[in-house]
């Protein structure tokens, strides 16, 4: 090392740090704090409910919104956003559903739902690229489109047998090692936060979406193309509200236009609570998740504390401003 | 005391010892001036002076950390833009901070609308209002006019009736000329001298040395944070203040061509412009060989930075030819001038050059993620083995490689943006004011490597309008005036204010 003027001292020789683990920030675990007193007082007050069986509940209530939180995040980091998420995954659970309505074979079922969601995230991404615009207007304008095609496409009546998805995720996996008979979406959710992990941590792809978010102008500097990443990020969104919306189906067996309502601002919350930033550059998979898991908690201990669902909204509505003012602390 | 023309006795502005640093930079030492009411005083120095950060200071953008500014006798107490803008402190930037969808008129009355019973507001009184400031200021603009229909000279003189009707006392207007032709850059001579008429004390930050000399009735010249001069224009020439500009500081680095032939080195032509012509730039041509640092110099607009952007594939609306390797060169994107081996460094690091959240590692290899990958993946072992040959390479003073580059010194975030360069493997590096906001022994450091990188056969291309810095560790150097090359210098046989001379003075002063 140089003798350069610089604000920094050299840490000490023997600390080699692998280059992207960045010493943690303990402050940033706080959504986990925050949680792990919400269930110490309620286990304290209620005796039903440190049970097995409840936090089973919890993993069932929010896998659904956990598997969408963990492709927004990787769109926040990119300074992106979906606002289409909801009427998304509704699109996929009906293109699923009616098929199967029709006797289609599972897989071709499946197929369409996710292969629609994952259409409709590429014709997101294309006019997202192409225009400077910014993706809340576009997603939302495609939210609207689709709000109305879902409607259109089941006449307002739901599909109410999703009969081999809800075989699949409606029930629970077998008891004992090694699966617990933990829900069977906690499947496709541990997938699916672990893709997105590795996604960003270790993918060229989820790399570009970080520079993008962090400076766009740079990463276009530096040679990235950035038209073709946002267009990539937002076609795997898609991908990714298709699971969730065939998950989400599964669980509750049935297919509809408002499967899944208030999903994209809900996952969009979930994400920064957890720590990822609104306008791009920073955050993580397992950070977003801490917001997804605050976020059951707290519903969850509304409801043992007898209190009726308006407080859920405002606890929630109480905990975004919170992350936020945390969040501007930090910088 | 400053002398001026009026003769005021109570100086308006008093600025006393002003020191400020800046994480790297020492940017001002104890710097003091006085300004009177209706005195016009010039603020000059290079790049990197001090003389932004002291405006900054006095427009209440920066807190001084220490020293005192006081207007009319009075402390500042408080360093904020709003409080120096109530108390009749106004800047008006090259670039003026308006709303473009409003008119006129309401940029100028911004929140002094008058109003009809404190409630509707009165456009017609409103357009009256300006109409008159307008006129009495011999301004042709249309107060009902939207302020994003009006060029750059008219939303200047826009921004200064805004000051003005604000009863402002000490305008500062920062290289008013910049975005300027001849007949406008009159215009606002005029205007200012109206101002002084007026009483109003103007700052006036300005390269242009004829300009100052013509204007104002004291000077103030800093160097490296350093106050060299204050006194009046009067008994000084412009040479005297060149040199005071000038002064000397870094020593010039070995290893340059001694060969002293314009020419060039005699290695094979690695860049080669021919005939290039934009709306800025006219018939320009320039070679860069292997192994050689070109400077491309010239004021800000001379047409330096649309070379650079040309070559990055950033603007294609240009006539003539460009080779690069001796085969044509005509990048669509950025992208693409990379894979040919060419890779810029743009002028403003932390803004342009580098995603501040991301650790130095990332930052480096960003420009070539195919390297650090295995199968598709990337590879943090490789990532974090690239990073630090070129960290140690380059002598990159952070924390760790894996430290967030919003957290290194101005000087080191140059430094990753050649760690950029290397990484991308470039043979042909453009590198825009590679030492700007950078201290002097940073800037030491930078000049050793642009030197250690050419001397590994890589052509480089300076662009910077710091001459005096960039005589230090260059070979050629090309002047830019008004889109053309007014002329070319060995580095070594050639001095400042030759250069200078060519860039500002008033030999160059026709041909444009």
């Amino acid at each position: 090392m140089s003798t350069g003027t610089h604000t920094e001292t050299p840490g000490p020789t023997g600390v080699r740090l692998p280059a992207r683990f960045r010493n943690v920030d303990p402050f940033s675990l706080w959504p986990i704090a925050v949680m792990v007193a919400i269930i110490v007082v309620t286990a304290l007050r209620s005796s039903h409910y440190f049970t097995v069986f409840n936090f089973e509940n919890i993993l069932s209530q929010v896998a659904p919104l956990g598997i969408v939180t963990m492709g927004q995040a990787v769109l926040l980091i990119s300074a992106g956003l979906d606002l289409s998420v909801g009427y998304n995954m509704a699109f996929a659970s009906i293109c699923t559903g009616l098929l199967i309505e029709h006797g289609q074979p599972l897989w071709l079922c499946i197929a369409a739902g996710v292969g629609g969601a994952t259409l409709v995230g590429f014709v997101n991404g294309v006019i997202v690229a192409q225009n400077r615009a910014h993706p809340f207007i576009i997603t939302l304008g495609t939210s609207i489109l689709l709000f109305g095609l879902d409607t259109q496409l089941t006449g307002g009546a739901p599909v109410d047998d999703m009969k081999g998805l809800y075989t699949a995720f409606g029930g629970n996996l077998p008891r004992g090692f090694p699966f617990f008979g933990l829900p069977s979406l906690t499947i496709p959710l541990v997938i699916v936060v672990l893709f997105a992990f590795a996604f960003l941590r270790w993918t060229p792809l989820g790399r570009r979406a970080y520079a993008i978010g962090g400076n766009e102008e740079a990463a276009y500097l530096s040679g990235i193309s950035v038209k073709r990443t946002k267009i990539y990020l937002y076609t795997l969104m898609g991908l990714v509200v298709g699971v969730a919306g065939l998950v989400l189906a599964g669980q509750i067996n049935q297919a509809s236009f408002n499967l899944a309502q208030n999903f994209e601002l809900q996952s969009i919350a979930c994400a920064v609570i957890g720590g990822t930033a609104l306008f791009g550059g920073r955050g993580g998979a397992l950070r977003s998740l801490q917001g997804v898991a605050l976020w059951g908690v707290v519903q969850n201990a509304i409801v043992f504390a007898g209190l009726s669902s308006n407080y859920q909204q405002m606890a929630l509505g109480a905990i975004i401003v919170v992350a936020v003012m945390v969040t501007r602390a930090q910088r | 005391m400053t002398e001026n023309r009026t003769g005021t006795v109570r100086p308006l502005l008093e600025a006393e010892r002003i020191d400020k640093s800046f994480p790297g930079v020492h940017a001002l030492r104890e710097v003091s001036m006085n300004l009177a009411s209706g005195e016009v005083h010039a603020l000059v120095g290079q790049n990197g002076a001090g003389k932004s950060t002291l405006v900054k200071c006095i427009s209440g953008v920066h807190a001084p950390d220490s020293g005192r500014i006081l207007l009319e006798g009075e402390e500042i107490g408080t360093y904020t833009p709003k409080h120096a803008y109530d108390l009749g402190i106004a800047v008006v930037h090259q670039r003026a901070q308006l709303l473009p969808w409003l008119s006129v008129a309401e940029n100028v009355l911004l929140g002094q609308m008058p109003a009809r019973k404190g409630v509707a507001i009165d456009r017609g009184r409103a357009n009256e209002l300006t109409a008159a400031l307008l006129a009495r200021f011999k301004l042709d603009i249309d107060p009902e006019a939207p302020v994003a229909r009006l060029g750059t000279p008219e939303r200047q003189q826009v921004a200064i009736a805004k000051a003005l009707f604000r009863k402002a006392k000490l305008l500062i207007l920062d290289e008013p000329t910049a975005a300027l032709d001849a007949e406008r850059s009159e215009r606002l001579f005029a205007l200012i001298e109206d101002l002084r008429r007026e009483g109003v004390g103007v700052l006036y930050v300005s390269h242009h040395l004829e300009e100052v000399f013509r204007l104002a009735d004291s000077i103030t010249v800093l160097r490296d944070g350093l106050l060299v001069a204050t006194q009046s224009t009067e008994g000084l020439d412009q040479n005297e203040v060149v040199t005071l500009m000038a002064g000397r500081r870094l020593e010039a680095v070995g290893g340059r061509n001694d060969s002293g032939v314009s020419a060039g080195n005699g290695k094979p032509e690695a860049l080669v412009l021919e005939h290039v012509t934009t709306d800025v730039l006219h018939d320009v041509d320039l070679t860069v060989h292997e192994g050689e640092v070109v400077a491309i110099t010239g004021v800000i607009g001379a047409g330096g930075h649309d070379i650079a952007r040309i070559l990055y594939g950033l603007d294609r609306s240009y006539t003539g030819r460009v080779l690069l390797g001796g085969s044509p060169y005509e990048p669509n994107t950025p992208r693409q001038s990379i894979k040919r081996g060419l890779f810029m460094v743009p002028e403003d690091a932390t803004r342009d050059g580098l995603v501040p959240w991301l650790s130095v590692a990332g930052n480096i290899t960003l420009v070539d993620l195919r390297t650090i990958s295995r199968l598709g993946l990337l590879s943090l072992r490789r990532e974090e083995a690239v990073a630090r040959r070129f960290v140690d390479r380059l002598r990159i003073t952070a924390r760790s490689i894996a430290t967030p580059v919003r957290n290194l010194s101005g000087g080191n975030q140059q430094k990753v943006l050649l760690a950029k360069a290397l990484a991308a493997e470039a043979q042909v590096l453009v590198l825009e004011e590679p030492t700007q906001g950078v201290d002097v022994h940073a800037k030491a450091e930078i000049h050793l490597i642009v030197r250690e990188l050419a001397g590994e056969g890589r052509a480089v291309l300076v662009i910077s309008t710091d001459i005096r810095d960039l005589l230090l560790f260059v070979d050629r150097v090309v002047a830019l005036r008004g889109g053309r090359v007014a002329g070319e210098f060995v580095a070594r046989e050639t001095t400042y204010a030759e250069v200078l001379d060519l860039t500002v003075g008033a030999r160059g002063v026709q041909a444009s």
